[in-house]
């Protein structure tokens, strides 16, 4: 049971996306970036990659969880140190010790890894409009927690290596966090957080298990 | 919110202030105490708390999420009819908790906006882990609230009570809060309440009590009665669900005999008809609502034969 009715939820999703204005065209043009490195990468795309995902979990967590959305769920600061935490392991995994590359290859994972990474940045939110919460309600990529988890795991099925398990908890722990809104916020677009959790996991596991 | 303690011991408390007081007994009591009458809208239905005879109004109201409404202006604005709407039909306490995310902020935000809040019976609770972290809260709350002192202070889901009662002991004797007490809402904490009311000195107990989810009258209302502790009932309407229930059905024509024009009245008036209950704290977000649930607070009540009747009538639908 939610502390809040769906129409405040988006009442004051609308507010943080005014209030952050033009938040949301710095974080589409992060993770525009963070796909154009992905596609083309270079010696440092995976540390700048790392340093994007990491901020991007660093604002949802204090901007959004902490600063936003605890003022009407008691719930929220608990998230925000969930936000935190995964920032920080992705800013000491893939930014200071490094050596994590992220590249586009043409098999099942790196076509299912594109195909979250487009969801996240492109269909998420129209999915949202098209349920009525459009913009200004919209939940945008990179400032809002559901569209950033489903970024973070379709760039991380795009790994050369083997995906530390550690960097996918969270991600997955929200996945199914967030997918509730489903039923409890009458937000059809985050079943594909679940949808996104899943995939994510089973391909991660299978390219786990052939590069060990 | 004016102060009844002096007539008090000049009356009979149990025979006069005790039980529900309407037009008539409002009217008896004018006879003795003129100040005390005076300080009741004539027509409203009234129940003392047994600490010291100030009466209060028997329905209040909740806020967990229907006062909820973040910083939104436009939602807030909306809350601020419907408290006007609780004023105007002569309510009273208005209950929230630091757990309900803004609905302090936004029962301050109303406050300020309304004229004839000067019946207001601000309750509020504790709920955190360790003494200063409760005081922090309970003085972040007066800010909210904008109240210099809350009328009644309550540890949330006994919630570190040990710790806070301390706090609500000193506060009380201090005159820093008129009245102390302890909350939970159903089942499983009842007997964590009871051993709690039977050894710590409360002014007011709250819990679930209402016509499907009567537990309480078991143990915990005989318990509230015997103790003299006014007893505030949350979940009045089950958090709706009574009315997704049963609103299909047609109210049975005998409800008028206890003048009830709809299912919310019909709920509220079989709570508040419970001798040891002081008052009822439905929540909502929508004046239409309001209005229902305070017409609850006046005209007839039904009688023990006749609450019988509503309990079987429930159950049979
Ligand atoms: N442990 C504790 O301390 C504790 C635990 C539980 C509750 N409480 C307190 O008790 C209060 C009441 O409990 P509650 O809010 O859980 O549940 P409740 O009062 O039983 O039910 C609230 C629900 O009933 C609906 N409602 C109200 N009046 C209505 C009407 N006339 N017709 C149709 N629907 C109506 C409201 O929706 P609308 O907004 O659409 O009217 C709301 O969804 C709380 O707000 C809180 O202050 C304290």
């Amino acid at each position: 049971m939610l502390p809040f009715t769906p129409e405040v939820f988006f009442a004051q999703f609308e507010d943080y996306n005014l209030a952050i204005w033009p938040a949301q065209i710095i974080a589409y043009a992060l993770g525009l970036l963070a796909l154009a490195l992905a596609f083309r990468p270079t010696d440092s795309s995976g540390r700048i990659i790392g340093a994007i995902l990491a901020s991007l979990w660093l604002w949802n967590g204090v901007v959004y969880h902490w600063l936003t959305f605890a003022t009407i769920n008691f719930a929220a600061p608990l998230f925000a140190a969930l936000f935190l935490v995964e920032a920080l392991l992705l800013a000491w995994r893939l930014v200071i010790r490094g050596g994590v590359a992220f590249s586009f290859r043409n098999d099942g994972a790196g076509r299912a890894g594109a195909a979250l990474m487009v969801l996240a940045i492109v269909i998420y939110p129209l999915f949202g409009a098209l349920a009525g919460h459009g913009w200004p309600q919209a939940a945008m990529f990179g400032v809002a927690p559901g569209p950033t988890v489903i970024f973070t795991l379709g760039m991380l099925l795009l790994a050369e290596k083997r995906v530390p398990y550690g960097l996918i908890v969270i991600p997955l722990l929200w996945s199914l966090i967030g997918a509730s809104a489903v039923w409890l916020l009458d937000a059809p677009e985050d079943v594909t957080l679940l949808l996104a959790g899943a995939l994510a996991l089973v391909l991660i596991a299978r390219k786990n298990r052939h590069l060990s | 919110m004016s102060e009844t303690k002096g007539f008090i011991s000049a009356l009979t408390r149990r025979t006069v202030l005790n039980g529900i007081a309407t037009a008539g007994a409002v009217a008896a009591t004018a006879r003795l105490a003129p100040g005390l009458a005076l300080a009741q809208p004539s027509s409203l239905l009234t129940r003392a708390i047994p600490a010291t005879g100030e009466r209060i109004p028997v329905v209040g109201m909740g806020s967990w999420i229907t006062l909820n409404v973040g910083a939104s202006k436009k939602l807030r604005d909306a809350r601020v009819k419907v408290l006007q709407s609780f004023f105007d039909h002569g309510g009273g306490m208005v209950d929230s908790s630091p757990m309900y995310g803004s609905s302090e902020e936004v029962i301050g935000y109303c406050l300020e906006r309304i004229a004839n809040d000067q019946k207001l019976f601000s309750a509020t609770k504790v709920w955190t882990v360790a003494q200063a972290m409760g005081i922090r809260q309970m003085k972040t709350s007066e800010k909210l609230w904008g109240e210099e002192r809350f009328d009644l202070l309550q540890i949330h889901n006994l919630l570190d009570w040990e710790a806070h009662m301390e706090t609500l002991k000193e506060w009380k004797a201090q005159k820093r809060v008129r009245y102390i007490g302890m909350t939970t809402s159903h089942g499983r904490r009842h007997n964590d309440l009871e051993a709690v009311i039977k050894s710590q000195p409360l002014d007011f107990v709250q819990f679930t009590y209402n016509i499907l989810d009567r537990e309480a009258e078991k143990r915990l209302l005989p318990l509230a009665a015997d103790k003299g502790l006014a007893v505030i009932i949350n979940r009045p309407f089950r958090r709706g669900q009574l009315f997704d229930l049963f609103k299909r059905h047609p109210l049975p024509e005998w409800a008028g005999e206890f003048d009830c024009a709809n299912w919310s009245q019909f709920f509220l008036k079989f709570i508040v008809s419970h001798p040891a209950v002081t008052c009822a704290i439905p929540a909502t977000s929508r004046v239409d609502h309001m209005d229902e649930n305070m017409g609850a607070l006046t005209g007839r009540l039904p009688d023990a034969r006749t609450r019988q009747r509503m309990i079987a009538h429930v159950e049979s639908l």
